[in-house]
């Protein structure tokens, strides 16, 4: 064991001294790390001060390019649907009317009919009670004339009757007829 | 990988049979000289090339994000479009996920973090770049040391000293025999433990893989040679290179966004108390 | 005392490999929990995707400190 670490040792001594004349990795030169140091506060500096503010605006400027055109979308879209709101509304109203309208005149035009028709029947009375009236007005004097008539021939015949002989039959019977014959020619002339 | 590292490791003349080792390549691939230095005070500045493909990277950023964000418009095009993907994420997947509408006021922290660490990680593939910035330690220790700074005296002023502390330390819901184990454990898990493995997390990561890719591409240097298991070796070796690569681009993007997760994170639980 | 193994190289590389088993089962557990966490409540993938990473960052933690360890205390 301990001639394992002897050997090793003996490496780390050769190496160590084959690598006296070179710095170790790990050295950190003083100068270096300044440079580095500044090095960075360039970069950071140069980026802080001039580059990365513009950019910045940029892209807050672009977002807020981007909202607003969102919001101005937005606002398009409102107007738009109270448009299509109110234009449905107004057809709506429209149709409403429409309907109104053809109901009025559904309703009219039926008023009229009936209206026409109460006319119509009315003078239909009228002109049959007048016709019934002058026919009941015809009949009455034609019944009227008749019936006097019907006397004075009664009266006729029966003084022609009485005039002549009564047992006679074929007198009689003759008379009958000239009496007959005489109603035929008054009603001819 | 670069004739550089391959030089560096054997030599060009360093192949399967003629007799050196394997140069497996080592921490030494990781290591610069600078390429000038200056002084300020009594501080050496050593500028390497690592140094230097970090200034590229704080350029290209620059560049890049102050040219796609400089005229915005309403409607994205081109690199606007591409800029503000980057920094959606980061405000949409990061910072308000971690600490909801609050975290807006940190997307310029986390969004500089992210592409800089992103950045820098990314130039381990870019050609003749080829390290990540970030696999030298010196530099996540600073980016973990910035975010360090930056939570703990959030936490401090939210919640107060001692609430900061107490909180820290004492979670509700367990038994008070347990906090004897437990406050400490805690202390040290947030205070040291944290900021260390933020930034050795980022570094192991970058450090393992550009070594995994510099071992492959060495191999396949390695074993070009006048014989089948050189040429066979030698082209599986370059394919599985190829596919690390990828691999890596893939593993630089993750350690990217959880570096910067964990900073929006750390600040999320700086700004409220835990539950 | 005689030699009955002897092991060269990199110790450094043998303790790393050791300090890799338990965070590497607890990260597939970590993560095959949250995608099956995921799966029963997919609404709720921004709250498990946190404390999922969060959940990966603190046990990777142990891994990272098992890589950094030999050099922090030598080879």
């Amino acid at each position: 064991m301990i001639n394992v670490i002897a050997a090793v040792s003996t490496v780390v001594v050769a190496s160590g001294e084959g690598a006296e004349e070179m710095p170790s990795v790990l050295a950190v030169p003083i100068d270096e790390l300044i440079i580095g140091i500044i090095a960075f506060l360039v970069v950071f500096g140069g980026l802080a001060k001039f580059a990365l503010p513009s950019i910045k605006k940029t892209l807050e400027d672009r977002t807020n390019a981007i909202e607003g055109g969102i919001e101005r979308a937005t606002a398009a879209e409102a107007e738009a649907k109270d448009l299509l709101e109110q234009y449905r509304a107004q057809l709506a109203q429209a149709r409403e009317e429409a309907s109104a309208i053809r109901t009025q005149a559904q309703a009219d035009r039926s008023a009229l009919i009936e209206e026409a028709r109460g006319e119509a029947r009315v003078a239909a009375a009228q002109v049959t009670a007048a016709g019934e009236a002058q026919l009941a007005a015809d009949r009455s004097q034609a019944t009227a004339a008749l019936t006097r008539q019907v006397g004075e021939l009664a009266v006729t015949l029966a003084g022609k009757v009485v005039g002549q002989s009564l047992t006679d039959d074929a007198r009689v019977r003759s008379t009958v007829d000239e009496f007959l014959n005489d109603l035929e020619r008054q009603a001819a002339s | 990988m670069s004739t550089e590292v391959v030089v560096a490791s054997g030599g060009l003349d360093c192949h399967l049979m003629s007799g050196c080792g394997f140069p497996a390549p080592g921490a030494e691939i990781f290591q610069f000289d600078a390429v000038f230095t200056f002084t300020i005070g009594t501080l050496e500045f050593h500028i390497t090339k690592i140094t230097l493909l970090l200034l590229l990277c704080v350029i290209l950023i620059l560049a890049f994000f102050s040219y796609a964000f400089r005229k915005p418009k309403l409607v994205p095009r081109g690199a606007q479009n591409v800029g503000e993907m980057g920094y959606l994420f980061i405000r949409d997947g990061i910072a308000r996920e971690a600490m909801g509408k609050e975290g807006d006021k940190f997307v310029p922290f986390l969004f500089s973090f992210f592409f800089l660490v992103w950045l820098s990680n990314f130039m381990g593939i870019v050609p003749f770049a080829q390290i990540p910035v970030t696999s030298i330690f010196a530099i996540p220790v600073a980016f973990a040391l910035i975010v360090y700074v930056t939570w703990v005296p959030i936490g401090i002023y939210k919640q107060g000293f001692f609430g900061f502390f107490k909180n820290m330390m004492f979670p509700p819901g367990v038994p008070k025999v347990m906090y004897v184990l437990l406050a400490p454990l805690e202390f040290m898990s947030n205070i040291i433990v944290r900021p260390a493995t933020h930034a050795i997390r980022l570094f192991a990561n970058m450090f393992a893989g550009h070594l995994l890719i510099a071992s492959f591409s060495v191999a396949a240097f390695y074993l070009i040679s006048a014989s089948v298991v050189g040429i066979i070796g030698s082209a599986a070796s370059f394919v599985v290179a190829i596919a690390l690569t990828g691999f890596e681009v893939l593993i630089q993007a993750l350690q990217a966004y959880i570096f910067t997760l964990l900073a929006a994170v750390y600040i999320g639980g700086a700004l409220h108390a835990e539950h | 005392m005689s030699l009955l193994a002897e092991v060269t190289g990199s110790l450094g590389s043998i303790g790393y490999g050791l300090a890799a088993i338990g965070p590497g089962v607890g990260i597939g557990i970590i993560f095959g929990m949250g995608v099956q966490a995921i799966a029963r409540q997919p609404e709720a993938y921004g709250v498990i995707r946190q404390n999922m990473i969060l959940g990966f960052a603190l046990t990777e933690a142990l891994a990272l400190i098992g890589f950094v360890a030999p050099f922090v205390f030598g080879v």
